[in-house]
């Protein structure tokens, strides 16, 4: 499943520019005319309007020194909410919530990609070469993608509850106990994106690499990463997210050792008149993920690798 | 090592920690609860710590069943409508996929904090359209719980929308020229091609979507009002309770979580397994 935005809209097609007959119009016969037309871009402005629309407080407020009821755009512009959402350890907030996401990322990529090859490779009858029953066999492979998948629908606070209980005990640093809740949840995405890719990938590349001689961790760096470069920026960008985004983890495993942006964001929010800290605060939690978004579908159109 | 064997250890690797946390942590979630894992004291099988709450714990279920079924339904119904748009190509259908990716990247925390300041009593909406204070209905830790299910909609909306044209993006184009061809209106073509393509991916969004909205702590606790309160809340606030009795009721709470989301997910995966799209 790819999410850039090129690829979630059919291009025009390539035959297009080919032999048109006289009378051939030139646009696909399930182009919208008139009326239907108007009612798509009407209701495309409305769906733009719905999701761009919680952003404009956050423009807004950011830039705002002061801002009385009701004037319609701020009565005074400036930087103060940059200066009290410093004041509020934000920036080290900032630091610890792109570090707490790159090590999910670092960690929950590799495993979700192993997971996703293991649960894909395993269906292609070349890979039993003896005949013999794999030890996997359906029931194991459904089992799998049952426990791979449980973090999704089930309540982060609920298992938080209990695992609490459990790195308590086992002595457990709170921080690692937090990266590793993380993982698990972030891996659900990871293997679910990386065996998109791996579905789509052809092991004839590393077969012929291995008959011309290359070893096994050659094959891997030389052959599969780089195939699989795009679809793995992709599950790490998940994972990212899933680092960043948390809250209730943090809190609950972190035991407040750590402080993210999250974490100030709330404390900020649920005071009164913080408005333009808050403004802030979230602005800063929007733009890199944005960003990081950019680049990743840029690198995922650009690369040659495999379609993924 | 057999190919097999070192593949079924790899994977065993790799799910180590999945089952640690998820089998590990939400059974020892259900110990707490049932008194076999008490901060103090000896360990008790009981289960007082369902029933201390009195009709709390059903008013919350019920609370929160409603906050996500909302939210879910008018996801769905966004979601779709934007996957649609996004597959029908143009400049117009790549906007609208650029504006919910965008959406989508924005922790939930974050949201409910720009929801916050758009339609709060004080919020920049109200603010555009001239509207006072007093004559704004109260959105914000109100009594329908308006702001909580407007930001999950918001950005489960952007979600199912994204998830829906993804799988819908390589297949719908063929079908849907070949049906316009035979002479199918645009109504025929939603009802027949569109629908049935898009229904199973929209089934398991709109179950992830109703699973997490189930579980969600910082939306509700932001923007939500302080009674009844949802099941997460009510666990959050039972768990860092002063008194170290709540642990158990905290647990329970999570337990009564745990079982509704898993009831969600095995319904969907029912109704999955009869359609012929199941990978």
């Amino acid at each position: 499943m790819t999410v850039t935005t090129r690829s979630l809209v059919p291009q025009a097609t390539p035959h297009s520019d080919t032999l048109r007959l006289p009378g051939d119009p030139g646009r696909p016969l399930t182009r919208s005319r008139g009326a239907s037309r108007a009612l798509r871009l009407a209701g495309a402005a409305a769906i733009i309007v719905w999701f761009a629309l919680p952003f404009v407080p956050l423009v807004l407020w950011a830039l705002a020194e002061r801002w009385s009821y009701p004037a319609v755009l701020p009565t005074e512009w400036g930087l103060g909410g940059v200066v009290s959402a410093l004041a509020q350890g934000g920036a080290a907030a900032f630091g610890n919530s792109l570090l707490l996401g790159i090590a999910v990322a670092a960690l929950a990529t590799p495993l979700g990609a192993l997971a996703a090859r293991v649960l894909t490779r395993d269906t292609s009858a070349g890979w039993s070469p003896g005949g013999r029953a794999s030890i996997l066999g359906r029931l194991g492979r459904r089992i799998a993608t049952v426990v791979l998948f449980a973090p999704v629908v089930l309540p982060p606070f609920a298992a938080v509850f209990g695992i609490n209980v459990l790195l308590l005990r086992a002595h457990i640093p709170s921080l690692v106990g937090l990266v590793l809740v993380l993982v698990v949840i972030a891996l659900p995405y990871t293997a679910f994106s990386m065996r998109v890719a791996y579905a789509a990938y052809d092991p004839g590349f590393e077969e012929e690499a291995r008959i011309l001689g290359a070893t096994r961790a050659r094959v891997l760096w030389r052959v599969q990463v780089p195939m699989l470069a795009p679809a793995l920026a992709r599950s790490a960008f998940l994972a990212f997210l899933v680092g960043w985004s948390d809250y209730i983890v943090t809190v609950v495993v972190g035991g407040g050792q750590l402080v993210t942006l999250p974490l100030v964001t709330a404390s900020a929010a649920s005071g009164l008149g913080n408005d333009a800290t808050v403004a802030v605060l979230a602005l800063s939690a929007v733009i890199p993920p944005i960003v990081l978004l950019a680049l990743v579908s840029r690198a995922g159109t650009s690369s040659k690798g495999a379609p993924a | 090592m057999t190919a097999d064997r070192r593949s079924g250890l790899l994977l065993a690797a790799a799910l180590l920690p999945v089952a640690v946390v998820v089998v590990g942590g939400i059974g020892s979630t259900l110990l707490q609860s049932l008194g076999l894992l008490p901060v103090v004291g000896p360990a008790r099988l009981s289960l007082d710590a369902y029933t201390a709450g009195g009709s709390d714990l059903l008013v919350s279920l019920g609370v929160s069943l409603a906050i996500a079924t909302a939210a879910t339904v008018i996801a769905v119904v966004l979601g779709a409508s934007a996957a649609l748009l996004v597959v029908s190509g143009g400049r117009w259908g790549r906007a609208v996929a650029g504006v919910s990716a965008a959406t989508v990247t924005v922790p939930h925390l974050v949201g409910a904090a720009m929801i916050g300041l758009l339609i709060a009593d004080s919020g920049v909406l109200p603010r555009l359209l001239g509207i006072p204070a007093d004559a704004w209905p109260t959105l914000v830790g109100g009594p329908w719980w308006a702001a909580v299910i407007a930001e999950y909609a918001w950005k489960e909306s952007a979600f199912i929308g994204l998830v829906v044209a993804g799988t819908l993006a390589t297949r719908v184009a063929r079908f849907d020229e070949t049906a316009s061809m035979l002479g199918a209106g645009r109504r025929a073509r939603l009802r027949l091609v569109f629908v049935p393509l898009a229904l199973p991916s929209l089934v398991v969004s709109a179950a992830i979507t109703f699973a997490y909205t189930l579980g969600s702590y910082e939306v509700a606790a932001l923007l939500g009002r302080t009674y009844p309160e949802p099941l997460s809340v009510m666990a959050l606030r039972l768990f860092t309770d002063v008194s170290l009795t709540a642990r158990p009721e905290a647990a329970a709470v999570a337990m009564v979580t745990v079982a509704a989301s898993a009831f969600v997910a095995l319904g969907a995966f029912a109704m999955l397994r009869r359609s012929a799209v199941w990978r």
